[in-house]
């Protein structure tokens, strides 16, 4: 097949084999690099070879291109829209030349990791693969147009040089180019592989694609309802299956139901350890059958929780905050007692957040399919297919190798199988294994309130020191905050398979119970700054006889949503103690020009007036509404954020309606302005959400909430005017990530307006009527 | 046996009269547009028109739409098509304009709920195609068994969407 002017160059790190294949060999429809039938060849079973180039790009003969990911998408959008530019824009070829995005499919993807940070931290791996597949291109159109290398130019798919020109396409046809690309990680671990070398990149004054708004064509597709969901996906001869969870999250199986043969003859009841499932060939008869087999099946009792009342006292006295090592952040310095102690003014007060519920608008489903030759095909919408492999491999006692999960459009998680499960895709495996076909698994809505994951609740205590002119020069946040990262499949604990250990002090990274700094300081002119995170056990976990209790898990903005709201909230606090308005405390503190300009944005685009707070005219009682404006900033994943929200809130009922959202964002580069402002849109909402209305109650047995009306979310009547102003930095010259933080600076801003608005200061979420109207009156 | 009508087409189907309809439609007559998203008729992912009126398939039994004319995400265009007059080949090629403004605005974020909003938007812009946007919240949060729920905050984009298909259908009439 090569021809004897095989030749092997470095590119940037990258390593460079030419092969020209047989004359004509535009009929074998080769991809650029490697088909993949060879990109899998070289790779372990069921995977593709990351290092080739045509595992993550390929260019057909027919200029068409494909790039596969292995980022899912939840509703970012990302991968359809951003994704394609920034490869195309690296590739010189045109959007609408990407075709094909292969997303998530473990065995047709080649990088893993999870649905967060598709942009912002780093670069992302297909923007890397595209700039080393360019310079493969420029190296072999040099060839081919008999130019040197330097004297090739490239511009909407096609190469130029020396007075000649083709197509990417012709360019391609009968050329293998073996390119090896350089990658380093793990491909099943929370982030998967990651591409490194350094190769050259358009420059940021040369794109034609991105900063555009290109549609996302997975819209039209669900849309007009021809969209493949998970939901969607069937099997020759596949059952139905309802679980049935234990009755409490320490709860024991004592005897397992029956089914009622005369009224659900084709049911059946699978029982592993204290894992319980109803197989039936229909849906109705499995819901059915499994709604009489839990009537009829023992637990044991537990009550092992200490209650949703008691839950921030228990929470500072009654758990371990000693096993575990305290973080710092890197900004930490000087000596924080003197420095509050000599400080003129000073205040100190606890912030706290509850457990909130991630509450897809769907309820976790998957299919497996667990084939005779020890294959496992699982079928589902998961946040990291890779992850998710390793631990379907891990609770069989396989090769990962031996498992493929296959990715599907769902309903949005937002965090909650980042680490590889949300609950419904062991539970399809084990019962697949026992019945020896494809089992579907649909959690009922209930289910999927009470035996997922939450995001965990936290307190922090903040202590604020000014001086006599009302400059802030000393901060002391303490965070408590339980494990965030329970990635054990829940179905795999209760069947006593095995999985990973229960989150502890001792794991690294993923499953410690260390509470890392997540909120980047961005108030540079406070001279000494002390920042510390205090990890412990998920509550109930060790107490549970299933090691179960209240599992958490990172939900948008993580771990920083718990940090920001405390700091920020503070933030405005210490500015009303220095008789400052509350944006230009902060624009006095900061030090960034870019966390400067943002707060200046939200300024002005949500016609703040200036002054202190709380405003002259404020009232904390009374029928009538009375309003005030709030504000918070955050940095996060590349991007600065601001946010204003203008509420108003009637001290006799409590209710705060947030009439108004102003947002400025400055991601750096704007990639799709379109795409970005829906998804600060969305944000926004959720974050009045949390703010107003959510709170994952729970007794001393088990997660109370249960549906849309125990865990109410922001409805579109409570919807303010939002605003979004986009601040595109090009001279930034990275991308910053734009799906989380939205969500988290409500929270803050509108508890600061609130305290505009009346006087006083609420710094427990969420802020229900009953909570304002309690605290206005005390 | 059961026989329904759904999208213009009788329907034999074999699940028991008191199947919920949503899993008949997905399971039996493979439509993927609505979804289950609560079983409890909370949250309006499951949403279909039963004679022109919006009600969540989750928890109404097969024997209800006996007699009656089902019409399903699927089914919007050829809906549209036949209230204009259109030709089979015309309405083929062609997306119910409330569609065509949820691909303009790019509403969608997840989409999961989006079955159920553009659902519950052809009921209301099929009486009232100028819509304020007072009538707007009104019909996606109180008018229904629930309020249709996005949990991806996509309501900004779904009332410029129906905006924007009132005004397509206004012109079109």
């Amino acid at each position: 097949m090569t021809t004897p002017n095989r030749k092997t160059v470095n590119v940037f790190g990258a390593t460079l084999t030419r092969r020209q294949l047989i004359a004509g060999g535009g009929a074998l429809l080769v991809g650029f690099g490697a088909s993949t039938k060879s990109a899998k060849a070289a790779g372990p079973k069921n995977s593709l070879d990351a290092t080739l180039p045509g595992s993550w790009i390929e260019i057909h003969p027919n200029n068409t291109i494909l790039i596969r990911t292995g980022k899912s998408d939840f509703g970012q959008g990302t991968t359809f829209t951003a994704y394609k530019q920034i490869v195309a824009e690296e590739l010189s070829a045109r959007f609408e030349s990407i075709t094909t995005v292969v997303m998530g499919d473990t065995d047709r993807t080649p990088d893993g990791s999870g649905a967060f940070d598709f942009l912002g931290r780093g670069t992302p791996n297909i923007r890397k693969a595209a700039a080393y597949t360019y310079q493969a291109l420029l190296e072999l159109a040099a060839k081919r147009l008999n130019v040197p290398k330097s004297q090739v130019s490239a511009m909407d798919g096609v190469v130029s040089g020396g007075g000649k020109s083709m197509t990417y396409g012709e360019l391609v046809r009968g050329q293998q180019l073996k390119l090896t690309i350089p990658v380093s990680g793990d491909l099943t671990s929370l982030i998967g592989l990651t591409v490194t070398g350094s190769p050259p990149m358009k420059a940021v004054g040369e794109y034609t694609v991105i900063g555009k708004s290109f549609p996302n064509a997975v819209i039209t597709s669900k849309v007009a309802a021809r969209e493949k969901w998970a939901t969607d996906v069937r099997l020759p001869n596949m059952l139905h299956a309802r679980m049935v969870h234990p009755k409490t999250l320490g709860s024991k199986l004592v005897s397992a139901g029956e089914p009622d043969k005369t009224r659900f003859p084709n049911a059946q009841v699978i029982v592993k350890g204290n894992l319980v499932g109803v197989v039936a060939p229909t849906e109705w008869e499995a819901i059915r059958a499994a709604q009489q087999v839990a009537s009829a099946t023992k637990w044991t009792d537990w009550n092992g929780l200490p209650s949703n009342a008691n839950l921030f006292k228990s929470l500072r006295d009654d758990s371990d905050w000693k096993s575990t090592r305290v973080s710092k952040s890197d900004k930490t310095r000087g000596e924080i007692a003197p420095a509050l102690a000599q400080a003129a003014k000073k205040f100190s007060a606890t912030y706290e957040l509850p457990f909130m519920k991630h509450a897809p608008i769907g309820p976790t489903m998957a299919l497996a399919d667990t084939r005779p030759d020890g294959t496992v095909y699982i079928y589902t919408h998961n946040q990291n297919p890779q992850a998710l492999r390793g631990e379907i491999a891990q609770m069989l006692g396989t090769s990962t190798d031996n498992i493929v999960v296959r990715s599907f459009a769902g309903p949005g998680h937002y965090g909650r199988s980042n680490g590889g499960n949300a609950g419904a895709e062991d539970e399809a495996v084990i019962l697949s294994k026992a019945v020896g076909k494809p089992v579907r698994v649909q959690w009922m809505r209930q289910e999927d309130f009470q035996w997922s994951t939450q995001s965990p609740a936290a307190f922090s205590d903040v202590a604020i020191g000014l001086d006599a002119k009302g400059k802030m020069v000393a901060y002391r946040v303490d965070h408590y905050m339980p494990a965030m990262q329970d990635d054990r499949p829940v179905g795999a604990v209760l069947a006593g398979l095995p999985t990973m250990a229960a989150p502890n002090e001792k794991a690294e990274f993923i499953g410690s119970t260390v509470n890392d700094i997540a909120d980047p300081w961005v108030y540079d002119g406070v001279a000494t700054l002390a920042e510390r995170g205090h990890g412990t056990y998920q509550i109930g976990q060790k107490a549970s006889p299933l090691a179960i209790g209240l599992r958490d898990h990172s939900m948008r903005t993580p771990g920083q949503f718990q940090q920001n709201f405390p700091r920020e909230l503070a933030i405005s606090e210490a500015a009303a103690l220095a008789n400052a308005d509350a944006i230009q405390f902060r624009i006095d503190h900061a030090t960034e020009d870019r966390a400067i300009a943002v707060l200046k944005a939200v300024r002005d685009a949500s016609g703040w007036e200036t002054h202190p707070s709380p405003r002259a005219n404020r009232a904390a009682t009374g029928g009538a509404q009375v309003r005030g404006r709030g504000v918070s900033m955050m940095f996060r994943s590349g991007t600065y954020w601001a946010c204003v929200c203008d509420i108003a809130v009637t001290p006799s009922t409590g209710a705060i309606a947030v009439e108004k959202y102003t947002i400025a964002v400055d991601p750096g580069i704007v990639v799709n302005p379109m795409q970005l402002k829906r998804q600060v849109e969305g944000g926004a909402v959720m974050g009045i959400s949390h703010a107003l209305l959510e709170e994952a109650t729970f007794d001393e047995s088990h997660i109370t909430a249960s549906d849309w009306r125990t865990y109410p979310i922001l409805k579109m009547a409570d919807i303010p005017e939002i605003r979004v102003v986009l601040l595109n930095r090009l001279e930034v010259g990275a991308y910053g990530g734009g799906s989380e933080a939205a969500n988290a600076l409500a929270a803050p801003a509108i508890a600061a307006a609130l305290f505009d608005a009346t006087g006083k200061i609420l710094r427990r979420l969420p802020l229900k009527p009953e909570y304002v109207q309690a605290a206005l009156k005390a | 046996m059961t026989t329904i009508t759904v999208n213009g087409v009788r329907r034999d189907v074999q699940a028991p009269a008191d199947t919920p309809l949503l899993y008949v439609l997905r399971n039996d007559l493979e439509l993927s547009g609505p979804q289950f998203g609560c079983g409890l008729a909370q949250c309006g992912s499951c949403s279909i028109l039963v004679d022109g009126k919006e009600v969540r398939s989750c928890v109404t039994p097969l024997s209800a739409a006996v007699g009656k004319e089902v019409t399903t995400l699927e089914g919007l265009p050829a809906r549209w098509a036949k209230q204009h007059g259109l030709s089979q080949a015309d309405a083929e090629k062609t997306l119910h304009p409330i569609q065509e403004a949820w691909i303009e605005e790019q509403t969608p974020l997840c989409g999961f709920c989006q079955n159920g909003m553009m659902i519950k938007a052809t009921e209301l812009l099929e009486s009232n195609p100028t819509p304020t946007v007072a009538q707007i919240k009104e019909a996606f949060t109180t008018s229904g068994p629930s309020a249709h729920l996005c949990r991806c905050g996509s309501y900004t984009a779904i009332i410029q969407a129906v905006q924007r298909a009132g005004q397509a259908m206004a012109k079109a009439r």
